[in-house]
């Protein structure tokens, strides 16, 4: 479901980005994710919460996963996308021509 | 301006969560660094600023953001200016060297002080900056990993206007926002670090 990236050089976290477009009710994603992780904040626009590490979720989908380890950064996407995957907090975005996106819901 | 004879406090307004901790420790050992390379104390000011970027993010213009959070950041050190008895507020912008630092948004930046902001590194470009920060040894520090503030908005504003700013601000309460920023910060003694 994501790629796994470094935002820069000196960043100390890791960004997810999703292969597919669709974007997310953070709302939703706060009570589907709070039965699992610590909710440090809801802003409206992003929703952070606490796992094996912190994680910034944007309602374009990408993650800010702080780490500095890309596999517990790989680790803590696929847990997210696991808890969020055929939620009603996904909604997916039509294909707008964007050659080689697949379904959200194929996996990760 | 520690070369010069002024005095200086440091203020770190602490953005997390949405940064880490890393970036506040970067802070600290900057301000360790000029203490000991002027043997002058500085005494650091440390601002908890998150809960001001969450009662934006919910109630304003998304991409006037980083205007919101600049504003609330000078009308924080303008408080701070004034306890310390400080003549000015010192920061160190560039022109042009991120999107909300053109000309017409540090006009409506400086807009919500009285105090003088001096920008000693205002005309200067990036490469230029970077020798100064090799020469008085603070490049590898600042260069040390850290998190952006992952908050800031994708298309931020270049060109804010005062009456939008004012009108956006009207929407949540300023003086309980300083208020709580200003009882939740903490000092920190030169000798502590």
């Amino acid at each position: 479901m994501y790629s796994i990236l470094k935002p820069c050089n000196t960043s100390a976290a890791f960004e997810a980005i999703p292969r597919d477009r669709f974007s997310l009710d953070l709302d939703l994603c706060e009570e589907i994710l709070g039965n699992d992780c610590t909710i440090v904040t809801n802003a409206g626009i992003l929703l952070i919460v606490n796992d094996r590490c912190e994680v910034s979720i944007h309602k374009d989908g990408r993650l800010i996963l702080k780490t500095d380890s890309k596999d517990l950064a790989a680790e803590q996407a696929a847990r997210i996308a696991g808890w969020l995957e055929g939620s009603p907090a996904i909604r997916k975005h039509r294909n707008r021509g964007n050659a080689g996106r697949t379904d959200p819901a194929a996996g990760k | 301006m520690l070369r010069r004879g002024v005095e200086l406090v440091a203020v770190h307004m602490d953005n997390r969560p949405f940064t880490d901790e890393k970036n506040l420790n970067k802070t600290l050992s900057l301000v360790r660094h000029l203490q000991n390379l002027t043997q002058s104390p500085i005494r650091t000011y440390v601002v908890p600023h998150g809960p001001n970027h969450i009662a934006f993010a919910r109630n304003c213009q998304r991409h006037l953001h980083c205007l919101f959070c600049r504003r609330m950041m000078y009308r924080i050190a303008e408080r701070i200016a004034q306890k310390e008895e400080a003549a000015g507020i010192l920061t160190g912008e560039s022109l042009g060297q991120v999107a909300s630092q053109t000309l017409q948004n540090l006009m409506v930046e400086n807009q919500v002080v009285s105090v003088p902001v001096i920008r000693p590194l205002i005309g200067l470009d990036k490469v230029e900056i970077i020798d100064i920060a090799r020469k008085i040894g603070t490049y590898e520090i600042s260069t040390l990993p850290g998190l952006c503030c992952t908050i800031v908005p994708k298309k931020p504003s270049t060109a804010a206007r005062a009456k939008d700013l004012h009108d956006e601000e009207q929407k949540i309460d300023l003086g309980a926002l300083i208020k709580k920023s200003l009882e939740g910060m903490y000092v920190l003694d030169p000798e502590a670090l």
